[in-house]
């Protein structure tokens, strides 16, 4: 089938219908409406942190092959995205997951609701300063919550978000403070970071709290 | 992903509001859908058609969309006032497969929503994507004239994931069509419908007559 339906095509190419997506988008709004921009993005974390708890939990013996089941598609992080790791603990997306589903949105329904911003401004205030919109909400809560599920070595994994960029290229970093810091943990420069930004929808980071157990793979 | 996310909270909604609840959320979300993607005029059933063809119209969003043009329904002059259509995939099929290579299977609450809509609105639903999917088609066919007339939509039959069938009888007498045609249909087809000119064919509830005494002669089967 021309869209991927019927179940004969490897999971990662089975993609959502339209109607899903942009209903998904809607019922969002429709939370908005009434619990306001705290309770969408409350709404939001508890969706993200809800998936990745129904989700199964996952224990590789060493990084390499944590790092193995990751750029295969094969971990909970890589479910829903193409991951790369590139750096020694820097995770890319090439793709943001959530792209299809806008670019059907703004194509049928018109522009993104303005709530969609209010709200990433709102989780910039009270949670950290690294989303653009209500996506990198549920992305980034996702992978936080994801991570939580996964040990490697019998250590625990940490998340850290850097950098995204999204549909239209807008980029949203770190504060100034925090961005030294970060880099140094995921391992690449400001230069560098900037590069994987040309090609990839967001920077994460993967460490454990003792760096003997996660060494870096350039 | 959002789409996973979602049917992975159906569970805690189902808690917290009742099935009954996730059915007005949905008929919500169905609704707003449609009036958020607004109106349209055609001519005439060609121009529709074409649009349907080339992705214009809202119903565009359900994927691959057939027109059954060999099943054009006809009021008792013999114009045409409307035309069945069929779904290859029930647009909630990818998202079943990608919740399935996540998760795990389907919520219970998924087929405690179908069975609730089913009896309580229309019996109509195989799973409680149903809900926005059918409220959307009814909300989207009013913002259509073609021939400057608003269309009507009629879900007619549904096959869902694991085979199981639903077929509307009262919309299928309605049009005067034979409802093991459209069984037959859903051996190629997840869903079927029918867009029509309102008020042609009778009203969708309270017209018994219309129900007991189509017009036209059946057809099909």
């Amino acid at each position: 089938m021309a869209d991927g339906s019927g179940g004969e095509e490897p999971a990662d190419k089975i993609v959502e219908n339209p109607l899903v997506d942009v209903a998904a988008y809607l019922f969002l709004e429709d939370i908005a409406d009434t619990q306001g921009a705290a309770g969408m993005n409350n709404y939001l974390i508890s969706l993200a942190n809800s998936l990745a708890r129904s989700m199964p939990e996952e224990e590789y013996p060493d990084w390499d092959s944590f790092a193995r089941s990751l750029a295969s598609g094969n971990s909970i992080l890589s479910a829903f995205e193409k991951v790369k790791v590139t750096g020694g603990h820097a995770a890319v997306t090439e793709v943001c997951p959530f792209r299809r589903g806008y670019r059907e949105y703004i194509q049928r329904v018109g522009e993104f609701a303005k709530i969609h911003y209010e709200v990433a401004e709102y989780y910039n205030a009270q949670v950290q300063p690294s989303a653009i919109d209500t996506q990198c909400i549920i992305h980034q809560t996702f992978r936080q919550a994801a991570c939580s599920r996964i040990k490697v070595g019998g250590k625990a994994l940490r998340f850290a978000h850097l950098a995204c960029i999204n549909y239209e290229g807008k980029i949203k970093q770190p504060p100034d403070a925090w961005l030294p810091i970060l880099l140094e943990k995921a391992g690449i420069s400001m230069t560098e970071m900037n590069m994987l930004l040309r090609s990839n929808s967001a920077i994460w980071i993967l460490y454990q709290d003792s760096g003997a157990a996660a060494p870096a793979k350039p | 992903m959002l789409d996973v996310a979602l049917v992975a909270l159906i569970s805690d909604m189902s808690e917290q509001a009742g099935v009954q609840g996730i059915i007005q959320y949905w008929e919500r979300v169905g609704a707003q859908l449609a009036k958020r993607m607004g109106k349209e005029a055609y001519m005439g059933w060609p121009s529709y058609n074409v649009a349907l063809r080339e992705r214009r119209t809202a119903f565009s969003i359900d994927g691959d969309v057939t027109a059954l043009t060999d099943l054009a329904i006809t009021d008792e002059d013999g114009d045409v006032v409307g035309y069945i259509y069929a779904l290859k995939d029930c647009v909630f099929t990818n998202t079943t497969l990608r919740i399935r290579n996540t998760v795990g299977s389907l919520p219970s609450a998924d087929q405690e929503v179908a069975e609730e809509y089913s009896t309580t609105v229309r019996n109509t639903a195989v799973c409680n994507f149903c809900v926005i999917h059918q409220k959307f088609w009814e909300e989207a066919a009013k913002n259509i004239t073609v021939a400057d007339r608003q269309l009507e939509a009629l879900p007619l039959a549904q096959r869902g994931f694991q085979g199981q069938t639903k077929i509307a009888e009262a919309p299928l007498k309605r049009i005067g069509v034979n409802p093991e045609y459209i069984r037959s249909l859903l051996r190629n087809y997840a869903c079927v419908y029918a867009l029509v000119m309102k008020g042609s064919k009778g009203e969708e509830t309270g017209d018994k007559e219309a129900a007991e005494k189509p017009k036209a002669a059946k057809r099909g089967g």
